[in-house]
């Protein structure tokens, strides 16, 4: 029972006006540019494909996921350390890791709802409803929430060691991140991104919407590694930083910054 | 219940609490002590939040960070104010309930029961955010009460009522002392804590300084050489008069400020029972009257030999 008052407290947070207002914002961001785009009279010959994929890779991927991941793993405790509202939860009777975990599954549920619905609408506009098949849009949302857990659970960790982890989530996100797959040879492989690309590949449009692709900077040339590495890389990622963790939330001192200074 | 041995706690170069030892049973302990001296530390040690730099914290011979086993028996109300502001009281309460173990069948008469005891009873269905400070430490006392613990752990939990509050706060807390629970209580106001228990611990940049009876501590005010400024029509006249009091040390005039005059006694009580005949015998009649030694601040400064 205690759980389920975390995940619903948890939940009942990422549902405030602010958080929601943010997430929607996201959500329908890359529907309304694509809308942009296709409203646009200049463009004739549009590469329905190539279209959604530079949108979804540049903007779902790329900006939506990695961002929600940053603002909502990282939330999980700096919210609570910094509203310094842990001490209530931390001096009752539940392991802390089942409070890290159920507090991360409410921000994993928000982190795919919100990128799924991105990419349901940015399909919809795209294709419109009665091409919606022709899309990559099942593929993607299978792949979503890979990526959410893979980036939450990095993100995560780094929120239960550090004090300004929102910061250097962001830094990692779209320096590290946005950076890391351009190196040439085996560098990108350093990059959380290009084994979610790997596993849902984006490709770069060609024709009139490489114009597009050239305005978004996030798309890049596809990594040459296998899904089966990337099933692997992924996986043991997301365990090795969920465990790191749990660990360091479990016996680590929790202290609101003004309270250590 | 809670015993620390010769613990310590520093944050890097600053000291927390330093070689403390104590131990505290059944009842009321008040923690007694100015800001910053060392209270919600030695309350985090013992609520399991944070590790002793050396030495050793014990609550019912565990070792309490991070000790579900100790936080079973454990309530906690901490100094601050900040809350889950967008959650009713009565949801609070239920979170923290069964957080704290309370099985789903008695979860919900057990809150009632809790939100009615702390008064709060009217109030549960309101966002904590739009709570007066008064109501925000009712509510806090009903989450640290709520799962029914042996040891409660309260960190200034009278900042902020007023009378009434304090009045049924120390009702409350006296209630559950006289059911065995062992309670701690912290406090910078002396008088507060009087009204609460006799037994006291006084600590100080994180040292304990005494531990024991609310009246060895007002004896300890008392016994030290206390100050009483007074403004009066003509001072002089009244310092004459004065002067004839065995306990009455010396008289001293300040240029600057007409009318002012301060003395300096080992008896204030016997001065307080005096005073007011001699003035009225004297005639001469005084405009203010009042002792900067009379606070927890000056007992410290006696006891640490400033």
């Amino acid at each position: 029972m205690p759980d389920l008052y975390l995940l619903k407290s948890a939940l009942r947070d990422l549902v405030r006006v602010k958080k929601l207002s943010a997430a929607i914002i996201l959500a329908v961001l890359p529907a309304l540019i694509a809308l942009a785009w296709r409203l646009d009279g200049t463009r004739h010959d549009v590469d329905l494909h190539a279209a959604y994929d530079a949108l979804e890779g540049a903007l779902v991927y790329g900006f939506v996921l990695v961002l929600l991941s940053v603002v909502f793993a990282t939330g999980v405790v700096t919210q609570e350390v910094e509203g310094k509202t842990i001490s209530y939860l931390l001096t009752r009777p539940v392991p802390r890791w089942r409070i890290l975990l159920d507090k991360f599954a409410a921000a994993l549920i928000a982190i795919i709802l919100t990128t799924s619905v991105a990419s349901l609408l940015l399909a919809l506009v795209t294709y419109g409803p009665a091409d919606l098949g022709k899309s990559h849009l099942a593929r993607d949302l299978a792949i979503l929430p890979v990526g959410a857990l893979a980036y939450g659970s990095l993100f995560l960790w780094i929120a239960t060691f550090l004090n300004r982890p929102l910061l250097i989530g962001l830094l990692f996100a779209f320096g590290w991140e946005a950076w890391v797959p351009s190196l040439p040879g085996s560098f990108q492989k350093i990059s959380l991104m290009v084994y979610l690309r790997a596993l849902a590949p984006h490709p770069q449009p060609t024709g009139e919407s490489a114009d597009l692709n050239s305005f978004l900077a996030n798309t890049l040339a596809p990594a040459a590694i296998s899904h089966t590495l990337a099933h692997w890389v992924l996986t043991a990622i997301i365990l090795l930083a969920l465990g790191l963790a749990i660990v360091t939330f479990s016996h680590r001192e929790y202290l609101a910054r003004e309270d250590l200074d | 219940m809670i015993t620390l041995d010769h613990a310590s706690r520093w944050y890097g170069q600053v000291i927390g609490i330093n070689d403390v030892t104590c131990q505290i049973t059944t009842g009321i302990t008040a923690l007694l002590g100015p800001n910053g001296a060392g209270k919600s530390t030695l309350m985090r040690l013992v609520t399991g939040q944070l590790r002793p730099t050396t030495g050793r914290v014990t609550v019912f011979d565990r070792k309490p960070f991070a000790n579900p086993a100790v936080f079973r028996k454990l309530g906690y109300c901490p100094e601050i104010e900040a809350s889950y502001d967008d959650m009713t009281g009565r949801e609070f309460v239920t979170m923290l309930a069964a957080l704290g173990g309370v099985g789903s069948n008695r979860l919900k008469d057990q809150v009632a029961e809790t939100l009615q005891q702390v008064g709060m009873a009217e109030n549960a269905e309101r966002k904590i955010g739009g709570y007066s400070k008064g109501m925000r430490q009712r509510i806090k006392l009903a989450q640290c009460i709520v799962h029914d613990p042996d040891v409660l752990i309260l960190d200034e939990p009278l900042n902020g009522l007023d009378p009434v509050g304090r009045r049924d706060m120390a009702a409350i807390l006296t209630r559950l002392a006289a059911s065995g629970k062992c309670i701690l209580v912290s406090s910078h106001i002396l008088y507060e804590v009087e009204a609460l228990t006799h037994n006291i611990l006084l600590i100080h940049r994180g040292r304990l300084l005494a531990q024991g009876n609310v009246h060895q501590i007002r004896s300890l005010i008392d016994a030290h050489p206390h100050r009483i400024s007074i403004t009066a029509e003509d001072p002089r006249r009244l310092a004459h008069h004065l002067l004839d009091l065995p306990y009455v040390l010396s008289v001293r005039f300040d240029a600057a400020r007409a009318g002012w005059l301060e003395i300096e006694t080992r008896s204030p009580e016997a001065f307080y029972g005096h005073f007011p005949d001699l003035v009225a015998a004297a005639n001469c009649p005084i405009s203010s009257f009042e002792s900067p030694d009379n606070n927890l601040e000056a007992v410290f400064r006696y006891l640490v030999g400033e």
